[in-house]
């Protein structure tokens, strides 16, 4: 508890330039990230974007966000299945640019990356114009598997809540959810609530802060001429609102599971699942503050935990935790955030950007 | 089939390798625009993911392919188009499963926090369907690393698809009680038990429900007594109540014995429904607190909620200060309840 210790600086510029090092380059110990590479960069330009640097018009800045752009719109391919992006041209051959290549499918669209590509084209304030609306829908489509749950990508097996998250808010964002069924998506959501309030990856797996996130935030991105019940009962959301609040232990941080150590990502995904059941009121902000500010990597960047390595992204969820919860004990300016949208994970200026671009035109 | 270590597949590329010659490797496709966070590969992958691009598109699916993406995965094991086109080429060659599984025992200790190794054995498993050796390969992974995820999930899942094998589940609650014995606050233990006795079916033997129930709180109430302040089992006792919907009022002795400090004078009575805290146990103990809450407020009349509150108060201001915010909203609905 630390509600009368004044907070230090967060070291905003820091964990900028930590982002901008990601961005510009990784080492080969990161070789791990070629398979998922748009979602490191969603979290980069996401801290830049939460952070409020991407709002300068600088002639560099401008540049650097044409670039970024094109790059993304690089990810979007074409394949039998459907339209989506990929992690980056991990499978893909060299080829002329001017060239339009059919994916194979082992180099196809992945769900998750569509996402966060949405996300990033969003912050970056794309018009959209490019996006194969019914090339995406088609690709949600064939993402789904008989058990409601969709996979990462067309025909693989490998499939669990974060996937069926991915689907839900690429629907929300494009304003069309004709490509799944949703009823069958909430009924494995279902599948995967455990006795102690929160959800598991999978049916039958433990309550895990992240998972339950994601569970929490697709029942609630469903509009609501598709529900046929109220997101959850009375009874569920008390446990599941109680079980969240017990991860923030006396570090102030959260948990992710029962009984594990504090972890600053979990900030983010046990912090935002209060905030849409609607109480983040009874969320101890200033010591979530303190566990964040020990949490600062020395040369920028936020880490899991104090005295751990930072990486892109603990940074972001740490900082979009702090855009929910602002500690009211800061004696300076630098823990200021701007609002963000939970359902969505993104600024609130952002998400709206997405809902304005991302549907079709009426024409 | 033998398989190399990561250390013989340094020692050359496959660009100089003469039986990989007929092999057109594929460089990747390199924008014109600055490309976000590219990684400076070593030469090693780059030749590796070069030769992968050549073989994938050529539909090669052979002995030497098996090589090619083990030399991958070992340095990158989530890419997952490698794991996924190894998964097709060991069906198409009918390639024994069982040698495959012996080289996963490797990598899944190596990558215990990969997805994709976990998943590419779902794979196998489903086809091999031999479950019962898995578990014991759990058992020892499980000795890395006591409460990884996947490698419970996978057990959950196992057990799960192999539901209606009596066998592969008859020696699961042994192993549960191991696990806990090791470490009683093991979260993933618990919700295994959970998983085991009430989540997935009822076992043979196990259909006099009511004596499960009693034997479930038993087991629960003497680990509460050996480690009182161990919130996996409470919730775990919450839970049971919840499942077979029964009022919390059935603990309520034994809960209320946590809430008070070390009585010396109760030891000498032996009660086996309410083991009592040990003599140097920290007490009260929150979590206690905050079930005895509940159970008065179940009671739904205005002397009990008044109890409750007056438990809630003692968490917000003493036992449980950093959820201060969450009992005072606690108090105030239960007070605008009973006014009601
Ligand atoms: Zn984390």
């Amino acid at each position: 508890m630390a509600d009368q210790t004044p907070l230090p600086a967060l070291a905003r510029l820091g964990h900028a330039s930590h982002c901008k090092r990601c961005l510009d380059g990784l080492p080969d110990s990161q070789t791990d990230i070629d398979a998922s590479r748009l979602a490191l960069a969603f979290y980069c330009i996401g801290s830049l974007d939460l952070l409020g640097i991407l709002k300068d018009a600088t002639p560099k800045l401008d540049r650097d966000r044409e670039s970024w752009r094109e790059w993304i719109w690089e990810q979007q391919t074409r394949g039998r299945c459907g339209s989506g992006f990929r992690p980056s041209p991990f499978m893909t051959a060299h080829h002329p640019p001017e060239e339009q290549i059919e994916c194979t499918d082992y180099d196809s669209p992945h769900i998750i990356m569509t996402y966060t590509a949405f996300l990033s084209l969003s912050i970056l304030r794309d018009d959209f114009s490019r996006l194969d609306r019914s090339g995406i829908i088609t690709f949600l489509r064939a993402c789904q598997r008989e058990d409601g749950s969709f996979s990462t990508v067309p025909g693989s097996a490998e499939s669990d809540l974060r996937t069926l998250y991915c689907a839900f808010a690429i629907s929300c964002m494009l304003d069309d959810w004709s490509a799944i069924d949703v009823d069958r998506a909430v009924s494995f959501i279902a599948t995967c609530r455990s006795y102690e309030g929160g959800y598991g990856q999978s049916p039958y797996c433990e309550a895990q802060g992240g998972t339950t996130y994601i569970a929490i935030a697709s029942l609630f991105l469903i509009p609501s001429e598709l529900r046929t019940s109220d997101p959850l009962t009375p009874e569920e959301r008390q446990l599941t609102i109680q079980w969240l609040l017990r991860n923030q232990d006396e570090s102030g941080g959260f948990r992710g599971r029962t009984g594990k150590e504090a972890d600053a990502c979990y900030c983010f995904w046990c912090g935002a699942a209060l905030k849409i059941l609607g109480a983040s009121d009874l969320v101890d902000a200033n010591s979530l503050a303190t566990f964040l500010a020990r949490c600062q990597f020395k040369y920028g960047g936020i880490a899991k935990a104090p005295g751990e390595h930072p990486d892109p992204y603990h940074t972001y969820l740490s900082l979009a935790a702090l855009s929910m919860y602002p500690p009211s004990v800061a004696n300076n300016s630098t823990w200021r955030f701007e609002p963000l949208d939970p359902l969505l994970n993104a600024r609130e200026e952002t998400s709206q950007w997405a809902k304005k671009y991302i549907p079709a035109r009426q024409s | 089939m033998p398989s190399p270590t990561g250390d013989q597949i340094s020692k050359s590329l496959f660009a100089e390798r003469s039986e990989w010659s007929d092999v057109t490797p594929l460089q990747q496709y390199e924008s014109l625009v600055n490309p976000l966070a590219p990684i400076f590969y070593t030469e090693e992958y780059k030749d590796a993911t070069d030769y992968f691009r050549g073989i994938v598109k050529s539909g090669e699916k052979s002995q030497r392919v098996l090589e090619l993406t083990e030399a991958i995965i070992r340095q990158n094991p989530a890419h997952y188009s490698a794991w996924q086109y190894r998964y097709e080429t060991l069906l198409a060659l009918d390639a024994p499963l069982d040698v495959e599984l012996k080289l996963m025992d490797e990598l899944a200790v190596k990558y215990l926090k990969t997805y994709q190794v976990w998943h590419h054995r779902r794979l196998l498993l489903a086809h091999t369907r031999k479950p019962a050796p898995e578990l014991e390969f759990i058992a020892r992974s499980l000795g890395v690393d006591a409460k990884n995820y996947h490698t419970w999930s996978y057990r959950q899942w196992l057990l799960a698809y192999f539901n209606d094998e009596d066998d592969l589940w008859r020696g699961e609650l042994d192993f549960v009680d191991a696990m806990l014995t090791q470490d009683v606050r093991n979260n993933s233990a618990w919700h295994h038990r959970f998983f085991v006795v009430w989540g997935c079916g009822v076992r043979e033997g196990e259909e006099d429900r009511g004596r499960i129930l009693k034997r479930e709180l038993t087991y629960v109430k003497q680990n509460i007594s050996l480690a009182p302040n161990n919130p996996s089992a409470w919730n775990y006792l919450r839970g049971v109540l919840d499942h077979n919907q029964v009022l919390y009022s059935i603990v309520f002795p034994f809960v209320r014995l946590y809430t008070v400090p070390f009585n010396s004078e109760r030891t000498d009575i032996v009660d086996l429904e309410n083991p009592p805290p040990d003599k140097d146990a920290n007490l009260p103990c929150p979590a206690a607190i905050e079930f005895l809450a509940d159970v008065y407020e179940q009671d739904k009349n205005k002397e009990s909620t008044l109890q409750a509150v007056e438990l809630w108060m003692s968490l917000a201001n003493e036992h449980d200060t950093i959820r201060k915010k969450y009992w005072e909203h606690r108090i105030r609905e239960a007070l605008e309840a009973t006014k009601v």
